[in-house]
């Protein structure tokens, strides 16, 4: 067969693969939020059982593009703050746990002790996740108590690098609770982030014309420093049932 | 040689391929020709998100040198909640979003780039409910996420000084931040608000919120069409029938769901 030949064969090959591939692909990306309670409440950094009262554990936001995915998981020792993101990378039901050093099985890790940390693993063979795409999701220890209560909230559009999907990345917390919580402007003093980078203008242009400004650098840097907080949003969150806790019925996170 | 870099000098050859290529105009030499696209080259140049940050602190400074920013924590702190709210259904990772409210009975908000987001005391006066207040910074949420005063930059006279992103700074940078900051304040594009409106009714729906919101409170403003503090909102912004009726649309064709309106929480939190 000539090089031409080859060629001919190949061309229609490609053009299939393109055609069919990037479409399959985009719409079996998947990204939402599972935010994890335990029953009990926080008291002095420990849970203690409380009827009726359900104490936050862990916000994992979850990447996927079957049969790879990721979640981001921020767990919280004292029901106050959500740690860093430690990461899990998996294919099908298989997951790493990605550290500094490399990639771990989360069976060998510490991590895979956790059984909450275990049950984060929601995924069939073929990377599909299990489970509702929205809401809320019960289980049950096998005496019938409830043993955790996830609220799932689906993103509408998902967009993400698929350099996420992969246990070489170790560049955490692309989301909310990494960008948008806890303000960089924290980890600078005033003064220098008051000198750096552009002062402003003295006079802009207006629909009512022209009007002199005195730029405020100040009002800036602090924009910078107010943090809400990672739990103080989760609790607004879940008291105006947004987010991860918007009812089924009422949630836009499905697809029309 | 950067990615970026790269395709800037690809696409800046193809801009100077091009204009050598066509016809020329009368009396104008090669030489013309050539500088013409060469300036137009120069406009390809990208802005990277340090960048983009370090511009949208100056045209925060601009704008809150215009109007005083709130000292009120516990108003700067709900309207921030909301804000990242919504902002958690944008795509857009390395962007910090940060909100503050300006103490002016204009109505308006505005959206520096680097997601430095503010909304007016008197667009907060004019919202009834926590919907409406997540449609109009889901909004400005969307113009951050689309960098559209970063694109209006991009295509300025003033970019035309520009040779590379390492000429941003000083001077050059407070004029580079000028342009952005009257872009803000006399109007982006009748694209990029219908742009913006459709990202935002997304975003803030997405997030929970009744998709009704943001339609709600510019059907509010026709209501105030020709008062003083409306006339800033109406000069730099399309009819507000017009996006109401668009955005009443998108939400049908797409059929979402209702979502949450929260009033009372809103008033029991602004006062009023």
């Amino acid at each position: 067969m000539t090089r031409a030949h080859n060629l001919a064969r190949l061309l229609p090959a490609l053009a299939l693969l393109g055609s069919a591939a990037p479409g399959r692909a985009v719409a079996q990306r998947a990204q939402w939020t599972d935010v994890v309670y335990v029953p009990g409440r926080w008291s002095a950094g420990h849970i203690v059982a409380q009827a009726d009262s359900l104490a936050l554990m862990m916000r994992v936001d979850y990447f996927s593009a079957p049969p790879k995915w990721r979640a981001e998981i921020r767990r919280t020792t004292d029901g106050q703050t959500l740690g860093s993101p430690e990461i899990l990378v998996g294919s099908g039901e298989q997951a790493v746990v990605v550290t500094q050093l490399g990639t771990t099985p989360l069976d060998q890790h510490a991590l895979g002790r956790d059984p909450l940390v275990r049950a984060l693993v929601v995924f069939d063979q073929a990377g599909r996740r299990k489970g509702l795409a929205n809401g809320r999701i019960t289980d049950r220890a096998a005496d019938g108590k409830v043993a955790r209560v996830v609220f799932r909230r689906e993103i509408r559009n998902p967009s993400f690098d698929s350099a996420l999907l992969d246990p070489g990345n170790r560049a955490g917390g692309r989301t909310l609770l990494a960008s948008g919580i806890a303000a960089v402007g924290d980890q600078r003093s005033a003064s220098v982030v008051a000198t750096a980078g552009a002062r402003g203008v003295d006079r802009v242009k207006t629909p009512g014309g022209d009007v002199p400004v005195r730029p405020d650098t100040m009002a800036v840097v602090r924009m910078e420093h107010f943090s809400v907080g990672s739990v103080a949003l989760e609790e607004f969150l879940r008291a105006g049932g947004l987010g991860p806790y918007a009812a089924p019925g009422d949630s836009a996170g499905r697809r029309p | 040689m950067t990615p970026s870099r790269r395709a800037a000098a690809f696409l800046g050859a193809v801009a100077l391929l091009s204009a050598v290529a066509t016809a020329p105009a009368a009396g104008q030499s090669l030489f013309d020709r050539l500088r013409q696209a060469a300036s137009v080259a120069r406009t390809l140049l990208p802005i990277s998100t340090e960048k983009e940050i370090e511009i949208g602190r100056g045209i925060a400074a601009t704008i809150a040198g215009r109007f005083p920013v709130s000292t009120d924590a516990g108003l700067t702190r709900y309207v921030n909640l909301v804000g990242l709210t919504v902002a958690s259904q944008a795509p857009r990772g390395d962007i910090t979003y940060r909100f503050a409210v300006l103490e002016t009975p204009i109505v308006n908000a505005y959206a520096a780039p680097g997601g430095y987001i503010f909304i007016t005391k008197g667009s907060l006066d004019l919202i009834r409910s926590e919907a409406e207040l997540a449609g109009v910074l889901a909004h400005e949420v969307g113009h951050v996420n689309r960098r559209h005063v970063i694109e209006q930059i991009r295509k300025s006279d003033t970019m035309r000084e520009v040779k590379n992103t390492l000429d941003l700074q000083g001077f050059v940078l407070d004029r580079v931040v000028g342009t952005g900051a009257n872009a803000l304040f006399t109007g982006l594009s009748r694209g990029d608000e219908m742009e913006a409106d459709s990202l935002g009714l997304e975003y803030a729906s997405s997030a929970g919120y009744d998709p009704g919101g943001l339609a709600a409170f510019i059907g509010r403003l026709d209501q105030h069409a020709g008062e003083g503090p409306v006339s800033e909102f109406f000069a730099t912004h399309p009819k507000p029938n017009e996006r109401v009726d668009r955005l009443n649309s998108i939400a049908r064709r797409e059929g979402l769901p209702g979502g949450v309106m929260l009033a009372d929480r809103y008033r029991a939190t602004v006062g009023h």
